[in-house]
């Protein structure tokens, strides 16, 4: 929904605070006018007389009556985002950018990888990638966290990996008692990957050094530059392409992304 | 279309009859203040705006172009562009009076077009300077001084305005050449200009060689320069990362003198303050790209929070903005040839050299 003046926000009702893991809470939000949003586009979420920061919603968008939108306690404004309890007016505008090309996917194989927090924004893909399996070839998700307590949305690794044609893989970077699953950074996870490489797009969302070695490594796993789409959120401020703070090169990424197929920007410095 | 001969009373006197809307323009160096304003000769004049009632100036014409850009009349430094509460936020309307811009220049109508299409097009509008854009009235002028740092015709500019004004003048002796260049402007005239004289041939012939010697001038005091840029022709630049950027970032102390100066930088933030406990507004300001907080974001440790930790990244990616994406995201030039940001610079950074060294 764009209101006349794209600069307020819509206000929405917190309804749910989910404890994620010990640094990041989802914050459920009921708009009081429905706001529909492909999976890959982002909202900005205001904290009243505070301020706003840009999210891609964590939660389907085949349900835009209850947004999700899973958030790291990192800074001033997020440390504020996690105090917030259910009952509380929040606002929100968007959404804003591209999404993901989830259409052009039809009859290919899918990699998604995530770093952190960086499975929010996929999150959203995969519930899209879910509710379309049958036009799809296969899902392949890669995911590492730091350790056993920043692994999030835990208790839905099973259910995406039970689906039809959907592999799950997690890792953690070191190794941890009462953990038998693989260890090391995400990364490892993509050696010798067992996908059609001239028919797999790749989905990466996570911090920037997570993003870089994840293309590198996808790159010497022969995928090519046109095959991977990097989350690329920066310090996005107005989110309609007009205050000129999140450019590469002469892409503005909250228009043209958030998400950028890395052939477009890798011949530009300070991608990652 | 028709060109009018009109004494400067006769202008002014339709100056005066804009009335109720704010006039602004170019202040004469008041007599007696020679001293106090050295440098306006050389930069160009003040903006000043001229009050209701109050007796009307003559705007300085024949002056270089004002110190200041246009662009804050349309895009203020700051402004509160909304202001939300627990329920519906509502949006803020422009509140003052439609506004007459006098002794634009032709660098000025460039870096508006340049605006127009930032602000104006593309799924989002910026609705506040499109109510002052389309509101106000734009009176150009024909260059006829320079600064020192003028260099429109590097970029493919000219120092006289055919379109893109509502009315253009041209300073001729103790009179004014006077044409409306939109249907705006014709309408603006009418009342006046039907008891004007039409310029003559000779006075066209006059405006002509005006023209012509300005342009001379202009590519005399650039002849040094061989940029040559126009909107389809720009040229091309190395990246960010090179070194090459490094020996003009030395010069560069972060000021930001150069972005708020010039008419074309746009970028702005947005902030929000609490004004009571029930209600908070949001702020647009401009922001510099040179500054290190621009791309500042959160992090914790580890984490990369700004993707040009390196001035010379951000100082470069100023003019590659202005010469190479502007020309790939907008089909034209960043940069109009004003040269205020050469005068503004605390470094002495030329972008014409840097452009001049730097291209391939």
């Amino acid at each position: 929904m764009i209101s006349e003046n794209p600069y307020v926000p819509e206000p929405v009702k917190l309804v749910e605070v989910i404890d994620e893991t010990p640094t990041i809470k989802t914050l459920v939000l009921a708009p009081e006018k429905p706001m529909s949003f492909r999976s890959g586009q982002f909202l900005q979420l205001t904290l009243p007389g505070v301020g706003e920061a840009p999210f891609t919603p964590s939660s389907s968008p085949l349900e835009p009556e209850r947004i999700a939108i899973t958030i790291l306690k990192t800074g001033m404004l997020t440390d504020r985002l996690h105090e917030c309890r259910p009952g509380e007016m929040l606002g929100l505008r968007g959404p804003f950018g591209k999404g993901y090309p989830v259409d052009e996917l039809d009859g290919t194989e899918v990699l998604v990888v995530g770093g952190g927090v960086g499975l929010a924004p996929l999150r959203a893909l995969i519930h899209v990638l879910l509710a379309r399996l049958a036009r799809l070839k296969r899902v392949s998700i890669k995911y590492g966290a730091r350790g056993t307590a920043e692994l999030l949305y835990r208790r839905q690794y099973d259910q995406w990996a039970g689906a039809d044609k959907v592999d799950f893989t997690c890792t953690i970077d070191n190794p941890e008692p009462g953990w038998d699953g693989r260890t090391g950074v995400v990364t490892t996870l993509l050696k010798d990957l067992d996908i059609d490489r001239g028919n797999a797009t790749a989905f990466v969302c996570g911090p920037s050094i997570m993003l870089r070695f994840t293309t590198y490594e996808l790159m010497s796993e022969g995928l090519s530059a046109d095959q991977i789409y990097l989350s690329m959120n920066r310090r996005m401020s107005c989110g309609m392409g007009k205050c000129g703070r999140c450019n590469i090169g002469p892409y503005y990424l909250c228009k043209d992304g958030p998400d950028m197929k890395y052939s477009l920007i890798q011949n530009y410095p300070n991608v990652f | 279309m028709a060109v009018y001969h009109v004494p400067k009373p006769g202008f002014i006197e339709w100056l005066s009859d804009l009335g109720s809307r704010s006039v602004f323009i170019p202040e004469a160096k008041p007599p007696g203040r020679e001293r106090l304003q050295a440098g306006t000769s050389r930069t160009g004049a003040a903006w000043v705006r001229q009050l209701a009632g109050q007796e009307q100036q003559t705007p300085a014409l024949d002056l270089p172009r004002a110190s200041q850009s246009c662009k804050g009349f349309l895009l203020p430094a700051a402004e509160t562009v909304a202001k939300y509460g627990r329920a519906a936020g509502q949006p803020v309307a422009v509140a003052e009076a439609e506004i007459v811009l006098v002794g634009v220049r032709a660098c000025e109508l460039r870096a508006f077009a340049y605006l127009d299409k930032v602000m104006l097009e593309g799924e989002f509008v910026e609705p506040l300077y499109k109510a002052r854009r389309e509101s106000a009235i734009v009176v150009s002028c024909d260059c006829v001084d320079c600064a020192e740092t003028c260099h429109c015709v590097l970029v493919g500019g000219r120092p006289y305005a055919e379109e893109g004004s509502d009315v253009n003048v041209t300073p001729l002796d103790d009179a004014f050449l006077v044409e409306p260049l939109s249907d705006k402007g014709r309408e603006l005239l009418a009342s006046k200009s039907r008891d004007w004289a039409e310029a003559t041939d000779e006075h066209l012939d006059r405006r002509r060689q005006l023209r012509e010697a300005m342009v001379e001038r202009l590519e005399k005091q650039n002849a040094e320069f061989t940029l040559g840029a126009t909107d389809e022709n720009p040229p091309a630049l190395p990246e960010a990362d090179e070194e090459s950027w490094q020996r003009f970032a030395a010069d560069c102390v972060e000021c930001g003198a150069c972005t708020n100066i010039c008419p074309t930088c746009h970028c702005f933030y947005l902030f929000d303050h609490a004004v009571a406990a029930d209600s908070a507004e949001r702020v647009r300001t401009w922001d510099s790209c040179l500054l290190g907080t621009y791309h500042r974001m959160a992090g914790g440790a580890g984490m990369k929070l700004t993707p040009r930790p390196e001035l010379r990244s951000r100082l470069a990616n100023r003019i590659l903005h202005k010469f190479v994406y502007s020309p790939q995201q907008y089909g034209v030039l960043g940069c109009v040839g004003c040269g205020r940001c050469i005068d503004a610079c605390l470094g002495a950074i030329d972008i014409r050299k840097v452009v001049e060294d730097l291209k391939q």
